[in-house]
Order: structure tokens, then sequence, then C-alpha cells
């Protein structure tokens, strides 16, 4: 450990303060900013009048049914995203880091799709769940499952979880990967030695010493779930009937489609903080957890 | 593990695959139709595969200099991100006191922080700063890498702060007592130790600055800086996609990016050739 | 490193400009051997469709001026955003486009005056956008929609009203054809269709008003009666719109699988790729409440920024007039803008067989408004829509249920 010395301190400076520099203009001084907003009643155009209204904002957001809808489905979708990347992200980790002669193509094949943006993604997807499903449900007559998905309010939070989970899983794949690279192979094979099977080396050697990657990847889909935003846009524009219209989506039609720039900033606020308890949570949780050696 | 259960797993990894990536296979078959024979037909082969739309769509979208715009942003953006944030990191997991847990959690919590909210601030800001201090932040590249960096910071330092455990303190104490300075342990002990997270690091972000349209769009107005994501804007309008270019666009956005990941993955493998066997 | 721009004075190519086809610039000032340097300046519109030809007459405009104009691009959906952004840094454009409307009043204290420029006079009547007395925008061009029909399955004088529109879709449906196909976006749904109940009121913009207030209602009122009892018939005899898209409402419509679609004369533009489709197309009215005219109006309007300082202002103007009253300029409205033409002095040329409906029809002034464009803003995409869309997702919805959700979306969306 470093103790923070006089000298010591200078380094600590060094080493933190440029990054800090920049991070403080680009995201703290426009947040904070963003909180005065949320006091106010504007329309968003520069050139026409703020005015100051106090909470005003924040009690209508507690009147907003459509914005506690959203909150709702939103938490639906991150919890279900949540489960399924990780899931699949683990077990496409697992599958590739086996010394299988195609594992460095299949590596790259379940990445492919992170490497398409957001919006495009939407729309590829969207065409998928409406013509291609009708085309299949025609053809194979099995019409419970080839329907068209989007325009049913249950099973377009569940295709666009699929969408999610479908570009998310490679991300978190290759930070289990990152992960399982460090675990040395001696553990392992000390393990094997002794007697443990597959599940056992798994459940008492892999994942305690992946608890760094878990930490790192429930929140990143934890995080990206929460502001989702491209893929909503472009999936199902919030339909059908705002059934899908997550957070980032109703803070963003409400600044920018209604033009009541305070309340889409007052809303964000609250939602923040109350997702920023969960998350932290979690994080402090199983970083506590995480093993240094 | 054996022959049989090999197999198995192999085939079902292919398949896994491949039915992951036909999405990808839509984009690119629909890159050579028009709209006459897309409407006919999206799942089916073209009829021909002429480049057109793909010369068509370079054409338009001025590919060269946008390649150049692009290349350059997200080269120096990421230079930046990894060495400051993996320095940041590394003092603050060193550093077991409040304030170092307090400045990694602000990092982390704003991660939470959906764009659209800081927007209209981050505009303002940018604008003070080139009114008050002349440094030109706005419809430069220059302002864009800034606000890149601080806009990928949070993730980089999350990531560099989990995987900074591994490295053993051992090693920096012994550096330290032959006498390198602080510098001198991060560089030459720490920070050849964190190369697989670096590697990752530098993936997600290639990524993410790549394909990024929101920000680049706010910041960058001249023809001459655009990105390639803010080139393809041509092709889609208010109510309809021209899909053919759009999509020869696209491919051509994400080919660049999937050559850098193929490379750059070589360095994240590590001892599966050599490693024991399973 | 830092490729710095700004609207720096450097007009590097200075050199000699071309004679002929200038246009003497805006203000009094012109100098007497052709066009004077002017400030570089920047445009922003929201049409995708026009950003390339709009490129190309800027070039042409620095070839015959030596001025400058930087086109900057937007994708549709993000024009807005990315407008409010740039006002916001300081960065605003000189020149930009503003809908009618709700989203013109939003910006209002942005516009420049321009009642006195040389153009403004030529500005067909009741077309411009005002502030007041105060000439403030340039319309694009006009637009029109309605009924979009095949010629070779319809013919207008069998659907004068409701009801025999009502047997039309229901003989079509008899017959496994498509009658009538609206499509899943906001506007193709009921942005465009409900203008027509609107747009008959004796005064809309004064029926709008009352219904922000609560004093009238949707329902109680005999056209929006009749509106209903049409999207019941669209309901049950068509295919249903939240399965199409635009794409393949045209695509349909171009391979005669249906017979009409409720769309503009900007979709003229979709059916390019079929080739020659072997029937006519034209456009009729909305046959609701004894209506026989297409909705005709302006969507887009160019305005200057007034924020922007004195010489750009000018330079904006001297653009703005250069590309009124040129060979060049005229020939990319029509031509290539492919717009209806708003202005007096511009001949409207080759027109498509939609928009040529559309001009004529504007000539001759039979046209009912576009009311829609004084809604409050947001209201169609964010409230309209979500209850049209549950109309036509549910079976057993009835029109008056439909219009109790519509008065009860608009009470909430007029906030």
């Amino acid at each position: 450990m470093i103790l923070l010395t006089k000298s010591n301190k200078g380094w600590f400076a060094l080493f933190t303060v440029p990054l800090l520099l920049v991070f403080t203009t680009v995201v703290i001084i426009p947040f904070i900013i963003g909180i005065g907003y949320s006091f106010v009643s504007w329309d968003g155009i520069p050139a026409n009048p703020k005015v100051f209204v106090g909470l005003d904002n924040y009690i209508e957001l507690l009147k907003d049914d459509r914005f506690l809808t959203s909150a709702w489905h939103t938490i639906e979708f991150t919890v279900l995203a949540l489960v399924l990347v990780n899931v699949l992200g683990l077990a496409f980790s697992l599958l590739v880091t086996m010394k299988l002669r195609i594992s460095n193509a299949a590596r790259t094949m379940f990445f492919l799709p992170n490497l398409i943006g957001g919006l495009i993604l939407g729309y590829i997807w969207q065409f998928i769940f409406t013509d291609v499903f009708k085309f299949l449900g025609d053809k194979t007559g099995w019409d419970s499952l080839f329907f068209n998905w989007l325009i049913h309010p249950q099973s377009a939070l569940y295709a666009m979880v699929i969408v999610f989970t479908w570009q998310m899983a490679g991300y978190t794949m290759i930070i289990y990967i990152a992960g399982i690279q460090g675990i040395p192979d001696e553990l392992g094979e000390a393990a094997r030695v002794d007697g443990a099977n597959l599940w056992q080396r798994l459940t008492k050697i892999v994942f305690p010493l992946l608890m760094p990657s878990f930490t790192i990847c429930l929140f990143l889909t934890l995080s990206g779930a929460f502001k989702i935003f491209d893929v909503n846009l472009s999936l199902t524009k919030g339909g059908p009937n705002n059934a899908t219209e997550l957070f980032a989506m109703n803070i963003f039609n409400e600044i920018f489609g209604y033009g009541h720039y305070g309340l889409g900033q007052a809303k964000a606020i609250v939602f923040f903080i109350l997702v920023a308890a969960v998350t932290l949570t979690q994080v402090i949780i199983t970083k506590k957890k995480e093993v240094q050696y | 593990m054996n022959r049989t259960s090999r197999m198995s797993a192999s085939t079902l990894l292919i398949l896994l695959a491949l039915a992951f990536l036909s999405p990808i296979y839509l984009m690119l078959v629909n890159s050579f139709k028009d709209r006459a024979e897309l409407y006919k037909s999206a799942l089916a082969l073209p009829k021909s595969f002429s480049f057109q739309y793909y010369s068509k769509a370079m054409e338009k979208m001025s590919f060269a200099t946008a390649f150049g715009n692009s290349l350059f942003i997200t080269v120096v953006s990421v230079i930046f991100v990894v060495v400051l944030a993996s320095m940041t990191a590394w003092m603050l997991v060193r550093t077991d006191n409040k304030l170092s847990q307090i400045i990694f959690l602000t990092f982390v919590s704003t991660m939470l922080i959906p764009f659209q909210t800081l927007m209209m601030p981050l505009m303002q800001v940018m604008d003070w700063i080139r009114g008050t201090l002349h440094i030109p932040m706005l419809n430069t590249r220059g302002g864009l890498i800034y606000m890149n960096v601080g806009f990928h910071a949070s993730m980089a330092v999350f990531l560099y702060h989990g995987f900074i455990k591994s490295v053993p303190v051992a090693l920096e104490e012994a550096a330290t007592l032959d006498g390198c300075s602080k510098f001198g342990v991060f560089w030459r002990i720490v920070f050849p130790m964190l190369k697989t997270i670096t590697i990752t690091v530098a993936i997600l972000d290639v990524i993410a600055m790549w394909n990024d349209y929101l920000l680049p769009s706010l910041t960058l107005s001249d023809k001459a800086l655009r990105t390639i994501p803010l080139s393809t804007f041509y092709f889609f309008g208010e109510f309809t996609i021209q899909w053919n270019l759009a999509m020869a666009g696209l491919t051509l956005t994400i080919i660049p990016v999937v050559v850098f990941y193929m490379f750059a993955q070589k360095y994240i493998i590590k001892g599966i050739a050599a490693g024991a066997v399973k | 490193m830092l490729a710095a721009c700004g609207n720096s004075n450097d007009n590097k190519n200075a050199g000699a400009t071309a004679s002929g086809s200038t246009s003497s610039s805006a203000t009094s000032s012109a100098t007497a051997t052709g066009a004077e340097k002017l400030k570089k300046i920047s445009l922003f519109q929201s049409k995708v469709e026009i950003a390339e030809p709009l490129e190309k007459l800027a070039e042409t405009y620095k070839k015959e001026t030596g001025n400058e104009v930087e086109v900057w691009g937007s994708a549709g959906d993000a024009y807005m955003t990315q407008l409010q952004a740039k006002l916001t840094a300081g960065e605003g454009p000189t020149i930009f486009s503003v809908g009618t409307g709700a989203e013109a009043e939003k910006f209002k204290s942005y516009y420049a005056d321009l009642s006195n420029e040389p153009f403004a006079k030529n500005i067909a009547p009741d077309m411009a956008l005002k502030d007041g007395d105060k000439i403030v925008g340039v319309p694009y061009g006009v637009e029109g929609f309605g009924l979009v029909y095949n010629k070779s399955m319809i013919d207008p004088k069998d659907v004068k009203d409701v009801d025999s529109l009502t047997k039309a879709l229901e003989k079509f449906k008899a017959d496994g054809k498509n009658g009538l196909s609206l499509s899943q976006e906001a506007y193709f749904l009921i942005g465009h269709i409900i203008n027509t109940p609107f747009a008959l009121q004796a005064d809309p913009t004064g029926f709008i008003d009352k219904l922000n207030k609560g004093e009238v209602k949707m329902a109680d009122t005999k056209e929006f009666q009749e509106f209903a009892k049409v999207m019941e018939a669209i309901r049950a005899n068509t295919v249903n719109p939240m399965e199409v898209k635009y794409d393949s409402q045209m695509g349909d419509f171009a391979t005669g699988k249906t017979a009409m679609v409720h769309q503009g004369n900007w979709s003229y533009g979709m059916l390019k790729d079929y080739g020659d489709l072997g029937f006519d197309i034209g456009m009729m009215a909305l046959p609701i409440a004894g209506n026989d005219k297409i909705a005709v109006g302006v969507a887009s309007n160019w305005v200057v920024n007034n924020k922007a300082n004195a010489d750009e202002i000018k330079a904006a103007s001297a653009f703005l007039n250069w590309m009124f009253t040129s060979e060049a300029g005229k020939n990319a409205i029509v031509n290539e803008f492919k717009f209806i033409p708003a202005m007096t002095n511009i001949e409207a040329g080759d027109l498509d067989p939609l928009s040529k409906t559309v001009f004529e029809a504007t000539k001759a002034g039979n046209t009912i408004p576009w009311a829609l464009n004084y809604f409050p803003q947001g209201i169609i995409v964010n409230d309209l829509a979500p209850a049209a869309q549950q109309f036509f997702l549910s079976q057993d919805m009835t029109g008056e249920q439909f219009l109790k959700n519509l008065d009860a979306a608009w009470a909430k969306g007029a906030k």
C-alpha cells in the first residue's frame, strides 16, 4: 500500500489529476448544471426564458403515470437482460477458452454483434421480428412462436431483451475471458489432481477468482440496460402504445419531444439516484469478495 | 477432454455461432439489392453481387476523408484513455483511503448517467471554454478527443481497477526497494502485466468510439471533419432508409473494426496453444 | 492537429467571380463589378433527401460568386436535437430549416426579419412564415397528401363518401386485395389522416385552441365521427397497418396489391425502383363530411439566424436570393430537390403525376389546409399515435371509444 505521505501526495496528484481534470469538465460539471436545470421550467431553446420553479418538476414527475410505467418496464427489462447476458457471456467464455480448434473463430463470431452500432442493430432486428418472423410463421405454421413480436407489449419487451443480449453477450464474454486468462493453470491442474470434477473446479476455483470480472460485468450490464436508448429507438420506438418506452427514451421524449427540459432533467436525476443506489451497492458487495493474491 | 465431448462441444459452438450471426447475413445480403428486389424477398441471396452500392456509398460518404478522421480521433482518444486511466486506477487501488474510494465510486456512478441529460449543459460548458479560455472545443477534432476521453474515463478506470489486483504487490515493493520511482514502478512493472485488460479496454473503446454517432454529430459540423458514422446520414431519411446504401455503408464501417479486433485478440490469447489439456 | 474551423473570412480562392447569372446581393451596397465577397455561412436543414443536391448547389454558388456556404448534414430524426445542441453551443447555423407550426414557434426568437428582402415579395400569398407582420421564413415548397390511388383499380367517382368508401373496401377484401393501406409510422398511421376532420372545421386553429382548453371534444364533432367510421372500416377490411411499414406500404402499392394508400406527393420517390408500374396513379381527397379536396401545406421553411453577426446575415440573404432567382438555383429547387415551388417567380417544370395534382390544386385554390401544423408539439408522435396503435391492435374498440381515447390523449399532450 502507498501511504499518503507528503511526497506520495505529489505522486497521487500526478497520476490522477490529468484524467480527473478532463472527467470533471466533461461529465461532472455538465451534470451539476443539469441538476440546476431540473429546478427550472424551460423548453431547451437558449434564446427562450428559463423560469425558476423550485421543486415543481419533482412533484410533477411523481404524478406522471407514463414515467412510472416506463420506470417499471425498465426494471423488468434490466433484470431479464442482466441474467441472460451474463449467463450467456459466461457460457461463451468458458466454451471458447477450452482448447477447441474452432475456439478462435467462435470467439470472433460471438463478438461480432457488438461491433454494430445500436441504431442499425435495431433496424435489422426490427426487420427480423416483423417480416422474417411472419415469413417463418407462414412456412412452418408455428405461429405461437413466429408472429410479429413487436406489436404486442409483452413480447416487444422480450424482443428488446433478445436484441440487447445479442449485442452484449460478446462484450461480457471478452471480459470474462480476460478474467479466466488471469487464473493460473496450475490451480486448475492441482485441483484435478486432487480429484475435483468440472463442476467443482468451476464453482470452487474459477468463479471466486472471477469475482473482479463479475463485478465488472454485472455492473456494465446493469448500467447498459438502464441507459438503453439506441436499440429502444430503432427497434420499437417505444411502442406499441408506449409499452416499451424505457427510461432514457422517456426522458428524451420529455426534453426533445414535448420540450419540457426541466421536467426531463428532474426525471433523470431521480432515476439516477435510484439506480446509483442499487448498482453501487452491488459494486461494493462484489468488490469485497474480490481476491488479491 | 475426450474426443466425443470435444466433437459435441465443437458442433454446439459452431451452430450457436452461426445462429448468432444470421442478422449479419441479412445485412450483407441486402447491400446488394435495390428496393424492388428487397421488397420481394429480404432473405434470399441477391440476383447479382455487383458492388455498385458499395462504390456509390463510398463516394457519397467521401470515404477516404471520413476514414482518416475516424482513425485519427479513435486512435488518439484510446491512447489517452489507456494511459491516463491505468495510471489513475493504479494509484487509486494502491492508496487505500477514503479519498480514493470516493473518487472511484464517483467514476463508477457517473456511468449510470444517460447521455441525454448531459448533452445540453456539455455544449454550454464547451461554448464557455471556447469563449473564455479561447480553446476551440467545438467543430475540431481535438475537442472531440477531449470529450471522448472524459466519457470513456469511467469505464476504463473501472476495468483497470478490478485487474490491478492481479499484479502482485511484492513485485512493486521489490522494484521500489531497487530504487525505482513511482513512474518507473508503474511503467516498467505494472503496466506490462496489465496487457490483457489494456487490450480489452482498447477493443471496447475502439468499437464505441468508431461507431459513435451522437457525440460527433453534436460537436463536429464541417463536412471535412465528418467521421464514418456521420457520413452515413445521407442514407437515413425521415421516413425511410435507403437499405442497400445504408447496409453497404454499415459494412464498410465495421470492416476496419473487425480487422482490428482479429488482430488485437491474439494478445488476449494466453496459453491456449501452450496450456494444459483440460 | 486541431483542425479548427469557425466562420473565418479567408476565402482562399477569391479570384475572379463569374459574371452572367450572378444576382446582386441583398442589401444595397453591391459593388459595380459583380458580386461582392461575403462571409462564409453555414446551412443546416432537416430533409436528408435533398442533402446531396444542396451540397452541389453550394458548390455552384461558390463557382459563380466566390462565396462559400457550408452545408451541414443530419439524419432526419436527429435534426431537432442537433439544432438545439448547436444553438446552445453558440455554433448556430446561419440558415436553418424549421417545420411550420409548433416547431417554428419554438425557435421564434432566432428569426431574422426577411420582409425587405428581394425574394420576399415572390413568396406565394399566405405561404410565408410570419411573426406578426414580419416575414421571417421562406417556404421550401408546398406538399400535399390524400388518397394516392391506382387508377386501374379504383375510380374517384366511386368513393365520394364514407359509405361508398366502406363498400369499396369490403369489396376489395372479398376479392383478396387490399383496399387502403395505412402504415405504422406515426404520421402515416394517424398524423395525416386525422388532419382532414380538423381542416374541415370552419376555423381550424380556433378549434384546436378550444380543444386544447377542453371546451370541445372530438367525440362530439360530426367530422370526427365520420373519421372514426372510416378508421373502423379500414381496420375491418384492410391489412392491419401495424404490420406495414412505409417500404412495404409503397411496395404493395407498386405491385398492384393495394388500391389506395394515404400518402403524399413525396411517396412518388419510393416507386422509382419498381420501373414501369403498368398503371397510372393519382391523388384524391379523403371523402368524409363531403370533403373533395386534398390537403396542401408547407412543411418546412428557410429561416435566417438573427444571432449571427451582421455580415453573416447579409451573406445568408444573398445566398437565399441567389437560390430563388438564379437559373442554377431555380433548377435545383424544381428538378433536384423536387419541390413544388411556392414562389411566384419559379416555374413548375416537369413534375411527377402526384406533384402535378398538388400543384394544380394549389393554383386553383382547391385545397384544405394542414391543420396538423398547429397541433401542440410532439402530440402526434407521443399521444395520438399510441392511441391509434391501441385501436388497431384491439378488435373490439369501437369508433366512439377511439374518439374518447383520442380526446384523452389530446388533453394529456396539450398540457
